[in-house]
């Protein structure tokens, strides 16, 4: 019994960092149709980030997190005026902005990891965060491992409530049904689209911190969690961040229970096999009415 | 430029650099084999992507499989059968995928392309481990390098040449109809269903064949370095940054990137990589047809010059 509850707990937790990655993808493409394949570079970002905090000024990681939102949003306001902002006046049509900002989005790919690769060096760094263990009903788990669960579910709950419950998510909303008829509504599109991109990567940065606290870094760490992010997106529908929350947990359970079923090598085989699967089955998402 | 006059040029131009092997030095030969590769990819890449504007990134899964192909064959196959039976293993799980997914546009399409090539990387990985017990191969009686110059430049000017073909062909007007608009393609008769799936798989067929040619350069085969997506981002890039809808453009950009990827990546590898990056949201951002959309550009301004300059011509004459 204890063995199946740290089983499912495990890709609960991993599936509770993949909804946040998720999530930050989801606003920015569920927007403006930016695909920013470069996702998981920021995310990387924030994980060094949190590294050099709690190295250099023994801050810990839940302290940083809010300095390292704040960080990623600024860099994201930035990347937003510098590249996306042009795509999105100047392309002709909905498919030339998803194309155009994909192609961007290898570029800063290319650019971001690069980068850190020069600063930082390839090899894995990592450091010891809460590393005891917790004992819970007879299944042991580390409490660096439920910090970031408990942390990932608050970040996503608190965006989804913001954006159900109050003026400036109901702006959002409308912005994400109709960009046009949010501008005629009355509704800043050119202020809001730069701070919901910014928004965006401060997401992928934090879901970077939390990462740090459990695993080593690495300026390649982010790739994957793009792909994951891709997939958790096609699961719970595009623009929908409930559904991206419990397409994040559900594909965590999915390759938690698939890598004890086969093989752990075959963990990213699962992964595009739910996501082939869904695009063949249920285009528009498992949630979709 | 006329299809006949592009025929030609291709075949003058084969027949020059087919001396290749037996003027240039080794450093020269390998640096020209690079260039020829990126060429026959990055044309036979704007053949399906550049007309239909389905962005593909599954060259690196095609070019990964015919090197596999090669590395499961070589000893028992004569080399031009291992070549033809790389690139036909390509074009034939090109179709499969093709029909499976060549319904998603845009950005749907363009990630699980990529996530194919990780897809097969990951499959092929599984499937050595588990049978063959080693996850890499050593080629042993590999091909006289000179042969394998020789196979690679005739596929990338088969590829050139089928390019042109099929963009003189019914087949080629069908690819632009769907690229402009896919309905309206449909509408007026394109099976457009079928017509995908046949020029993915036909371009799948040279990124195969040239990963099996290619395969032979290393000796020692395994799956990151054979589905390496370096392999297929310069594919799109050159195609993109030379002009996905010509052909002078990806050759003309294949030989500038060859060059530079030789002279800069092995010495600054990341900073490399990072001026690539920057190079491509540049062009995305200020030039997104590409280096060839320059070229009616500047014609129109010599143009210009040239009206500007008639009635000074006239005059001197008069005078």
């Amino acid at each position: 019994m204890s063995f199946w509850l740290e089983l499912a707990a495990s890709g609960l937790i991993t599936g509770g960092i993949y909804a946040v990655v998720a999530i930050g993808l989801n606003l920015q493409y569920g927007l403006m149709r930016i695909m920013n394949i470069s996702h998981g570079e920021f995310l990387m970002l924030g994980a060094y980030l949190a590294y050099w905090a709690h190295t250099t000024m023994q801050l810990s990681p839940l302290v940083a997190l809010p300095a390292i939102f704040a960080a990623l949003f600024v860099l994201g306001l930035l990347v937003y005026r510098l590249c996306f902002r042009r795509i999105a006046r100047t392309a002709p049509n909905v498919e030339a902005i998803e194309a155009r900002s994909l192609l961007v989005g290898f570029g800063l790919m290319f650019l971001v990891q690069n980068a850190a690769y020069l600063a930082w060096g390839a090899d894995l760094r990592g450091y010891q965060y809460l590393a005891e263990t917790v004992n819970i009903g007879g299944a042991l788990f580390g409490a660096n491992r439920l910090v970031v669960f408990a942390f990932a579910i608050a970040t996503s709950l608190a965006l989804l409530v913001a954006l159900r419950y109050t003026l400036l998510g109901k702006a959002v909303r409308a912005m994400m049904q109709s960009p046009t008829g949010a501008q005629l509504v009355g509704i800043d599109t050119s202020v809001l689209h730069p701070a919901v991109f910014g928004c965006g990567l401060g997401l992928a940065g934090v879901a970077g911190a939390l990462l740090s606290m459990v695993y080593e870094i690495s300026p390649s760490m982010g790739e994957p969690y793009t792909v994951t992010a891709l997939i958790v997106i096609t699961l719970g529908g595009l623009g929908s961040v409930s559904g991206s929350l419990l397409g994040g947990l559900l594909l965590g359970l999915v390759e938690a229970l698939g890598m004890h079923f086969t093989s752990p090598s075959l963990k990213m085989l699962l992964s595009y096999g739910v996501f082939i699967a869904v695009l063949l089955a249920r285009p528009r998402g498992l949630f979709a009415r | 430029m006329t299809l006949r006059a592009t025929l030609k040029l291709t075949l003058a131009a084969g027949i020059v650099l087919a001396a290749g092997p037996w003027v240039l030095s080794d450093f020269m030969l390998s640096l020209t084999l690079t260039c020829l590769m990126y060429a026959g990819l990055a044309v036979s890449w704007a053949m399906f992507s550049g007309a239909t504007n389905y962005l593909s990134l599954a060259t690196a899964a095609f070019f990964g499989l015919g090197a596999y192909v090669t590395a499961w064959t070589l000893q028992a196959l004569p080399w031009p059968v291992v070549v033809l039976l790389g690139g036909l293993v390509a074009a034939a799980f090109a179709a499969l995928v093709g029909a499976a997914i060549l319904h998603l546009r845009g950005a749907y399409f363009a990630v699980l392309t990529f996530g194919l090539g990780e897809l097969v990387r990951h499959a092929i990985t599984y499937f050595e481990k588990s049978y063959a017990g080693t996850v890499g191969r050593v080629l042993s009686a590999t091909p006289e390098p000179a042969t394998v110059y020789l196979t690679v430049l005739a596929i990338a000017m088969a590829a050139v040449c089928t390019c042109a073909l099929v963009r003189a062909s019914r087949l080629g007007l069908a690819l632009v109809g769907i690229g402009a608009d896919e309905e309206r393609a449909q509408t007026l008769g394109v099976n457009t269903r079928r017509v995908k799936i046949a020029a993915f798989a036909l371009s799948a067929f040279f990124a195969g064949a040239l990963g099996a040619a290619m395969a032979v350069r290393w000796t020692y085969i395994d799956p990151p370095a054979v589905f390496n997506a370096f392999i297929g981002f310069q594919t799109v890039l050159i195609a993109m940054v030379g002009g996905a809808q010509t052909i002078i453009g990806p050759l003309v950009s294949a030989l500038v990137f060859s060059l530079l990827t030789e002279f800069l990546r092995l010495q600054f590898p990341y900073l490399f990589l990072m001026i690539l990056g920057t190079l491509l949201i540049l062009l995305v951002l200020y030039l997104p047809g590409g280096l060839a959309s320059l070229w009616p550009l500047l014609r129109a301004r010599l143009a210009a010059v040239g009206a500007w300059l008639a009635p000074l011509e006239d005059r001197g004459r008069r005078g």
